[in-house]
């Protein structure tokens, strides 16, 4: 009697948590994108197996983040982009979100390079698959209905895990991994810096903050089911970071040991193929098609909710162009220049993507110190501040996190 | 000199006010308003009044009587003056608000426009009877002032004759509504939420965060709550239910069409919504509870309970003078209906029909259409080409014994039909 109630309580348990389940799922699967896949392969392919360790601090930071989002979300009922623009003033928020559109046009770009080089494996055309695909997107979207594709992809996603198909068809070296994530063997140099900020700025895009935040509040969450709120959290940064493993240990399996030097994620796909075989190729490939057309969904769209929230313009898919006029503008906007700056013969491609992800890590600490501040105001947050720990991690994050940005902005200098 | 000053909130944040000597005093914060509608034969426009300022006086906060300060343009530059300080105490008024804590930056309510909008500046102006603030400012010449490049583009573009759009809604046509960071309470007497239709203010609701909402909905009276009740979407009702108190909700749901208060509680936690009709009033909860045993997609589940029925032998006129003092909600007398003594349906008369009628006719001997009926367990999807086909505004729901059970509106079908596309 007493085993049969108890298995009760975890199905309900798991009910419930497949109730609310989403917010930090769709996040987390959303922060593994095109750029993420680059940036993943890149450190990979350089420097083997050495880099795994930052997903550690990098999973730790997620998390402690995300979370201040959720709890913020739940107790203010209000978005990230509202909070900041009625405690910080205007001057603040015009610079952070000036700063995340033009950030979030180049993550735009990133995600229609990843569709190009994606389908190229396939050979498809970048001048046919770049133009269907921001025209199928832009009409998914606001003819269609949102909500549900998101579910789509949501599901789509699992393709995610084709990562570990394609890693362990590379034949890693376990023994070798752990070593190496106990005692990574690099040398520092600003190549090195690079590539660590780049994981972290990709693992961690400020424009996810905002968008845990809505999803949060859309989802209508009490603090009531917050053990609930905060496993979805944890499965969500856990798949992120599993995901980034298994495409460091792809490359660094591979393309590392056979000194193979890509520059973007479809090299890394293209390289697969002749030392771990056509099929690991195209499941590479596909992997990289589905990151970037879901974040190519959801990015323009949130961008543009959320720079017109923080401005006072009226925004949701659920209005009318002409009621929402700058909402819509910007959206198609985003979309248009993110897939015409693909199509650019010779455009500095690569530049773009470093470019973007820069701007990512300089808007990161500002976007981390607004959300901090807020998180620990009583006003606001009444007895749900933050507790020390979390100020402890999450203060420290930002310390490191300028102290790279700050090296990564003067390194040119000294080059 | 002109005896009026009008200048924006922005300009005068963070400025230095001096004694008439020249001597700096401290540097002005913000501003109380007292939004209290004055009393007189005219309604005159709101323009609510200064009374006090916030200011940084070395280092302390202070809070001062804004009678003895003046604000004064001298060579295009916004100068202030303060004869002598008298400090008032924190206390603030039931109808005031600060300018800077509580209205800039933050969402507000623009009456006429039926929507959110969020305050990028305040225009204000000194007049010898005292400082105002008259209007807010929506529009992006607000924006562009606050970040400081207003001027600059609008230099630019002086030669080309073309001015930066500006908005301003007059006091008259806002209501504040986010007191999210302060101990503030919406006003239940002076807000002008109610000149709202139940539609845009349930459509406006659902834009806020929950605190809001539910400080919204506590401000209004129980008939407006239960028509904006009726118009949320299904989840800002939950919501909704769930912060309020059982017993108040009951009483909002007594205040709804049956079917409609069946419709709220099918999407609420069934214990929660067994609480509220237990809650209620003993007619209404049974009228509640007979809908709610119907499953979706019959017709049951969509009918309205409300409805006026009369004998044969009553004539036109006696109908008529029923129907006035009933007063029956407009969807109710599309149709009025004849029940025989075993209150079988006989007759479904249109309210045209019966206008037209001779007054001194009963009711059996007037001119009508064939009985038109649908049965309680019939499926939805049919009505509309139903209604369709024979223009139909209601149409009566029987069940097999022939007893009238509820009336199927038109709105109804157009809800089910819009809900429909929704889904699909």
């Amino acid at each position: 009697m007493a085993i049969a109630m108890r298995r009760k309580s975890i199905w309900r348990n798991v009910a419930l948590f497949l109730a609310i389940l989403g917010p930090g799922i769709i996040t987390g699967s959303v922060d593994n994108d095109a750029g993420g896949i680059t940036t993943y392969s890149v450190a990979g392919a350089l420097y083997g197996y050495n880099l795994i360790w930052t997903l550690i601090p990098s999973f730790l930071v997620l998390i402690i983040i995300q979370e201040m989002n959720a709890r913020m979300g739940i107790v203010t009922g209000k978005g990230l982009a509202d909070l900041i623009r009625e405690n910080a003033g205007v001057k603040i928020t015009f610079f952070i979100f000036i700063g995340l559109l033009i950030a979030d046009i180049g993550n735009t770009t990133t995600e229609f390079a990843g569709v190009a080089g994606s389908l190229g494996i396939f050979s498809v055309s970048k001048y046919i698959s770049v133009p269907t695909v921001a025209i199928i997107v832009w009409i998914m979207v606001v003819k269609g209905n949102y909500k549900i594709a998101e579910r789509i992809f949501l599901v789509f996603s699992v393709a995610l895990l084709m990562y570990v198909v394609s890693a362990l068809m590379g034949k890693p070296h376990w023994q070798e991994i752990g070593h190496s994530i106990i005692h990574p063997e690099m040398k520092i140099n600003s190549q090195g810096i690079e590539v660590i900020i780049g994981i972290i700025g990709t693992t961690i895009a400020p424009w996810m903050q905002f968008y845990m935040q809505s999803s949060v509040i859309e989802k209508g969450l009490k603090i009531r089911q917050y053990k609930y709120i905060l496993m979805d959290i944890i499965v969500g940064c856990l798949a992120t970071v599993v995901v980034a493993f298994f495409i460091m240990v792809a490359c660094a399996s591979t393309l590392h040991i056979n000194n193979i030097v890509i520059n973007e994620a479809k090299d890394a796909a293209m390289a697969l193929k002749p030392l771990a075989g056509a099929i690991s190729s195209q499941v590479f490939a596909f992997g990289l098609f589905i990151a970037s057309i879901f974040s190519a969904t959801i990015l323009p769209i949130a961008t543009a909710f959320y720079v017109c929230e923080a401005f006072g313009f009226e925004a949701g898919i659920d209005k009318k162009w002409k009621e929402a006029p700058q909402f819509y503008w910007l959206y198609t906007g985003i979309i248009i220049l993110g897939a015409i700056i693909i199509l650019i013969p010779n455009a500095p491609l690569i530049a773009i993507t470093i470019w973007s992800q820069v701007l990512n890590g300089m808007l990161l600490p500002v976007v981390l110190l607004c959300m901090i501040l807020l998180v620990n105001n009583k006003k606001i947050m009444g007895k749900y501040v933050n507790k020390p720990f979390q100020n402890i991690i999450g203060w420290s994050s930002i310390v490191v996190l300028v102290g790279l940005s700050v090296t990564l902005i003067l390194m040119p200098l000294f080059k | 000199m002109t005896l009026q000053t009008t200048f924006y909130l922005s300009q005068i944040l963070g400025k230095k006010f001096i004694s008439p000597e020249g001597k700096i005093l401290g540097i002005i914060r913000d501003f109380l308003i007292d939004t209290t509608i004055q009393a007189g034969p005219d309604p005159e426009p709101i323009r609510p009044r200064v009374i006090a300022v916030k200011v940084k006086a070395g280092k302390e906060a202070k809070i001062y009587d804004f009678a003895t300060f003046e604000v004064k343009r001298f060579k295009q530059k916004l100068q202030v003056t303060c004869y002598e300080v008298h400090e008032t105490a924190e206390e603030i008024g039931p109808n005031c608000l600060w300018l800077a804590e509580n209205i800039l930056d933050k969402q507000i309510v623009d009456i006429n426009g039926r929507k959110l909008v969020r305050v990028n500046d305040v225009r204000m102006v000194m007049i010898p009877s005292g400082t105002y603030a008259i209007a807010v400012d929506v529009g992006i010449a607000g924006l562009l002032r606050r970040i400081g490049i207003g001027w600059v583009l609008q230099t630019a573009l002086d030669p080309v004759n073309v001015s930066i759009p500006g908005k301003m809604i007059l006091w008259d046509d806002i209501e504040t509504v986010d007191f999210s960071n302060s101990s503030i309470k919406l006003s239940k007497s002076s807000s002008k939420l109610h000149m709202l239709h139940p539609s845009d203010l349930a459509d406006i609701i659902e834009d806020l965060d929950r605190a809001t909402r539910t400080s919204i909905f506590a401000s209004l009276d129980e008939e407006q709550a239960a028509d904006v009740l009726e118009e949320l979407e299904p989840k800002a009702q939950i919501e909704i239910a769930e912060s309020l108190p059982v017993e108040k909700m009951a009483d909002l749901l007594e205040k709804m069409p049956a079917d409609e208060a069946a419709d709220l509680l099918d999407v609420l936690q069934e214990e929660k919504a067994i609480k509220i009709l237990d809650e209620m009033e003993k007619e209404s909860s049974e009228e509640v509870r007979e809908l709610l045993e119907y499953p979706d997609k019959v017709v049951g589940s969509i009918m309205t309970t409300d409805f006026l029925t009369f004998k044969e032998d009553m004539t036109v006129e006696e109908t008529i003078n029923e129907i006035r003092k009933e007063h029956p909600e407009p969807s109710n007398i599309y149709s009025i209906f004849v029940t025989d003594k075993n209150n079988k349906l006989v007759y479904a008369i249109s309210l045209m029909e019966l206008i037209i009628a001779n007054p001194s006719l009963t009711l059996k001997k007037i001119k009508k259409q064939k009985l038109l009926t649908v049965f309680d367990q019939d499926k939805v999807d049919s009505l509309a080409e139903l209604f369709s086909m024979y223009n139909l505004l209601a149409v009566p729901v029987i069940n097999r014994d022939m007893e009238l059970e509820g009336v199927v509106v038109v709105e109804d079908i157009v809800e089910d039909l819009l809900n429909r596309r929704k889904t699909r």
